[in-house]
């Protein structure tokens, strides 16, 4: 073999290991192989299968525990009406944000002040503010009992 | 004694069980001796290597013919004897606590076997350089068939054979030398790169 002739330890090296190893007998006892894996491969290919079913055990003892009924289209109705029951409160969320929206857009139009196009919108408003008047005018509904009011503090005063 | 390459690897066919049974019958002597000489064992050999063949039909269906299949149980058996050799020492430090102050046992006469001055030193080398100098000097190997055994590339085995060459002369060297003549004249010595 070329490969011995550059091999740093040289073939007495080879020849010493050789009669060493060879002078091992090989302990041969019945191979471990023969009966070992089998339940050990059967076992674990029925670990997914076992984990499932434990699974669907807890499942339907929970749905059991929350229906009271042991059958299966009680607990499908239920998931129904639960799941019908849920989506009432989202479209009443839904008005509020819009609701919300005019509110935060004012907010966020002052915090973009630097575009140009901004502030066309903040005149748009404007407007809106120059419609407080109506609250200003609230006071003279306020009045009506205030007159009351001031004449008995006029009254009062005197 | 047959070179890796004689063995024809499509001689196998993967999840065949009778061919198993044929590789066991071929290998299980080679395999045992490359253990026996990391772990200088021979119980421990006997268990490294049934694991390591238990391992293997495990893993049978998906062996695949383009490695040699004796490449691939002994790099299964490698590896498992340096787990072992890794949880002896772990073991070896309980020993010694629990034998403080008592005398140590006799040896083993079936261990005595495999006492020699050279297996020593291979014992004596960290299990994966020793795994590629027994797959070398022993089986005939090439570097790329050690890569294919150990699992590395064909650069880490020749870093391997030639740290482990180093450490073996500098631990065999002065009994070689009371031997006919000189085990390693240092003007014919040359590199395991060139395979």
């Amino acid at each position: 073999m070329p490969k011995t002739d550059h091999d740093p330890l040289g073939p007495r090296f080879d020849r010493m290991l050789r009669a060493e190893l060879h002078r091992v007998r090989p302990l041969y006892s019945s191979p471990r192989y023969l009966s070992e894996p089998h339940p050990r491969i059967r076992m674990w290919r029925f670990a997914p299968v076992a984990l499932a079913v434990s699974l669907a055990g807890i499942l339907a003892l929970s749905a059991f525990v929350a229906t009271g009924s042991a059958n299966p289209a009680v607990w499908t109705e239920r998931v129904v009406t639960v799941i019908e029951s849920n989506p009432t409160p989202t479209p009443e969320a839904s008005p509020v944000q819009p609701k919300a929206a005019p509110q935060a857009a004012p907010t966020h139009t002052p915090d973009h002040q630097a575009p140009a196009t901004a502030e066309p919108p903040e005149r748009s408003e404007a407007p809106e503010p120059s419609e407080t008047p109506e609250p200003a005018r609230s006071p003279e509904p306020g009045e009506s009992p205030e007159p009351s009011g001031n004449d008995s503090s006029s009254g009062y005063e005197h | 004694m047959p070179a890796l390459a004689d063995l024809d690897p499509e001689a196998y066919e993967p999840g065949s069980r009778d061919d198993f049974d044929r590789l066991y019958r071929n290998a299980y002597p080679r395999v045992y001796r490359t253990l026996a000489a990391i772990l200088g064992d021979p119980q421990a050999a006997e268990d490294c290597v049934q694991d390591a063949f238990v391992q293997a039909l495990q893993a049978w269906t998906r062996w695949r013919p383009d490695a040699p299949a004796e490449a691939w149980v002994h790099r299964i058996a490698v590896n498992r004897a340096i787990s072992y050799r890794r949880s002896a020492k772990l073991r070896q430090v309980g020993e010694v606590l629990r034998r403080l102050g008592r005398p140590a046992p006799p040896p083993d006469p079936a261990e005595v076997a495999t006492q020699g001055d050279l297996l020593s030193a291979l014992r004596s080398l960290p299990p994966k350089l020793a795994a590629a100098i027994v797959l070398r000097h022993y089986h005939g190997y090439n570097n790329r068939e050690i890569a294919a055994a150990l699992g590395v590339s064909e650069r880490t085995v020749g870093t391997r054979l030639h740290q482990a060459g180093e450490r073996l002369r500098a631990a065999l060297e002065p009994s070689f030398l009371l031997g006919t003549g000189p085990a390693f004249p240092s003007d014919k010595r040359g590199s395991y790169a060139e395979d």
